[in-house]
């Protein structure tokens, strides 16, 4: 499927259509939508940007790329003077002070903001039913999880309501909801994209990231938001993907790599082995060097995620207790204040995190546990310089599992977490993995080494033309 | 010093304890094997000193102000009112 965004344009530029009809066309599917996708529908920030748009055009001037495509904002992002509650009762009437960087950097390229989007509270989820919105159903089997936590963006772009939206991946937010409804989804490089403007969950790994329904509209929007930011220290500089990125191929003898224990693991589902299996064999034919790598097994992985996402969430969100932010219980004292506020604002899943970060930072278990969980993180990015230094790119299943129905997740953490399996460790590693929806059942991952993400474009683009 | 504080107060949440899904996830980490020969770097995403921006302030604007007040759960005359702080 080639650029929509550039489809778009094309047809506002010639005034095919206009500006204000395609944004409300947007916002009339997402009124009537029964998805659970949205949070907030943002009727008329929208069609007054819209507006603007029009005249430009009207008065025969040239318009950007981006300029009037309406877009979708996950509903832990900043947007100035628009509500942004995280999926919580806590900050569902928080008013956003100011605009994330990345949107800004959006919108400064004239990209007009719909919606925004319903996630898992805070981030923590993996089927976007974490939610106090109502669980997002999937676009494709409405009885079926939307996956998280990004689950809202990855529906609205999948049935169209937004052209692109904007996800948040700590442990595989984007990548597996953008599986789960067959859409592309990219977690770039840690620190490619700003994150300022985001709300923290595991600040070590959280990463900004597009959903497209092409690869050519997740370069476009990727370019845009890339950049170092004065506001995070973590950001840096670098060079745009080209067009021709997008569209070489990966020449014979490109160095595939795929980690055995994700493949043999009792844990896959057979038809997802299957067809991973398949894959290689056809990549193989192609000629394609592919090579077997030895990895971490998932429990471990999972573990060391969790163990070092819930102690970095607990500080994270220490701050909510009343005083700044959110409604504020009354109480007989400050503690009591502080407790029932957060007691009867954060959902079940959010608390069990916070109280698990806490019981990993607490004496006697951070040496134990988080210090260990550092250790072994140090030692899962270690692994991943030494593959990359024997393959160009790797390979694996977004999920263990097929997309599950609606309403066991949350009665099952454990499981829930474990479905992270293929995810977390990319995350741990700060590495850019894309998800295309290619081959398997749940879309397949394409991960490389550090700032190398223009290769997984190539990649992608070469996986679509012989799979 | 040494009073230990339990999780429902660390975590300010009512009744709050270990949950045994969070335990199973510790007790994989505390049987892991640190390969002690491997030199890693753990500060993987850490900022270098000399990367550090100026300490410096930068004034928000009158828009953003007036938004922060409109979040304080609790304002009178424009400040937030802060619950009694000093109790034991």
């Amino acid at each position: 499927m080639a650029s929509t965004i550039q489809a778009l344009h094309n047809k506002l530029q010639n005034k095919e259509i206009s500006c204000t009809d395609l944004v409300q066309q947007k916002l009339t599917q997402l009124k009537e939508s029964n998805y659970n996708s949205e949070t907030t529908i943002l009727d008329e920030y929208a069609l007054d940007l819209a507006k603007k748009v029009d005249s430009k055009i009207a008065n025969g001037e040239n318009i950007g790329l981006l300029e009037g495509i309406p877009f979708g904002v996950k509903d832990v992002y900043l947007l100035q003077g628009t509500y942004s509650s995280a999926g919580s009762d806590f900050l569902k009437k928080y008013k956003s002070p100011y605009t994330a960087t990345a949107i800004q950097k959006l919108l400064d390229a004239g990209a007009i903001p719909v919606v925004k989007e319903n996630c898992d509270s805070f981030g923590h989820g993996s089927s976007s039913e974490n939610t106090v919105f109502g669980a997002v159903k999937n676009a494709l089997d409405a009885n079926k999880v939307a996956g998280g936590s990004s689950g809202g963006s990855a529906v609205n772009v999948a049935k169209d309501f937004t052209t692109f939206s904007i996800g948040g991946d700590t442990g595989g937010s984007i990548r597996q909801p953008a599986g789960y409804n067959k859409v592309y989804g990219l977690k770039p490089t840690y620190g490619r994209i700003s994150r300022y403007g985001l709300m923290a969950y595991a600040s070590s790994t959280d990463c900004v990231g597009p959903i497209a329904q092409s690869l050519e509209d997740i370069q476009l929007v990727l370019n845009v938001m890339s950049g170092k930011d004065y506001r995070d220290q973590t950001s840096y500089a670098s060079k745009a993907i080209s067009n021709e990125t997008v569209t070489n191929t990966l020449p014979k003898g490109t160095k595939i790599g795929y980690y055995k224990n994700f493949i043999e693991s009792d844990a896959l589902a057979p038809s997802i082995k299957a067809n991973f299996e398949t894959m290689l064999a056809t990549l193989k034919n192609e000629g394609m060097e592919i090579v077997p790598l030895d990895f971490f097994d998932g429990n471990m992985l999972v573990s060391t995620y969790y163990a070092l996402a819930m102690a970095e969430t607990a500080s994270n969100l220490a701050r909510l207790d009343g005083t700044n932010y959110g409604p504020r219980a009354e109480g007989n004292s400050l503690k009591e204040i502080y407790s029932v506020t957060r007691s009867e604002n954060f959902t079940e899943e959010t608390q069990r995190r916070i109280v698990g970060g806490n019981q990993v930072l607490s004496q006697g278990h951070s040496e134990e546990i988080y210090n260990k969980a550092q250790e072994l993180r140090g030692q899962i990015s270690h692994h991943f310089n030494e593959n990359f230094k024997k393959v160009d790119i790797v390979l694996s299943p977004v999920t263990p599992n097929p997309v599950p129905e609606i309403g066991n997740n949350l009665k099952d953490p454990m499981t829930m977490y474990l479905s992270d399996a293929y995810t977390v460790g990319f995350s741990l590693g700060g590495l850019p993995t894309l998800t295309a929806p290619l081959a398997l059942e749940t879309g397949v991952q394409i991960t490389a080494a550090k700032k190398q993400d223009a290769i997984l474009f190539t990649c992608a683009n070469f996986l679509k033309q012989v799979l | 010093m040494g009073k230990e504080m339990t999780l429902d107060v660390l975590s300010s949440i009512k009744g709050a304890s270990a949950s045994k899904v969070v335990e199973d996830l510790f007790e994989v980490i505390k049987k892991g094997h640190i390969n002690s020969n491997t030199v890693v770097n753990t500060n993987v995403n850490a900022v270098a000193i000399d990367d550090l921006r100026p300490d410096e302030v930068i004034n928000s604007s009158a828009t953003e102000r007036n938004l922060i007040i409109e979040n304080f759960p609790k304002e009178k005359n424009g400040f937030l009112v802060v619950p009694k702080v000093i109790e034991e």
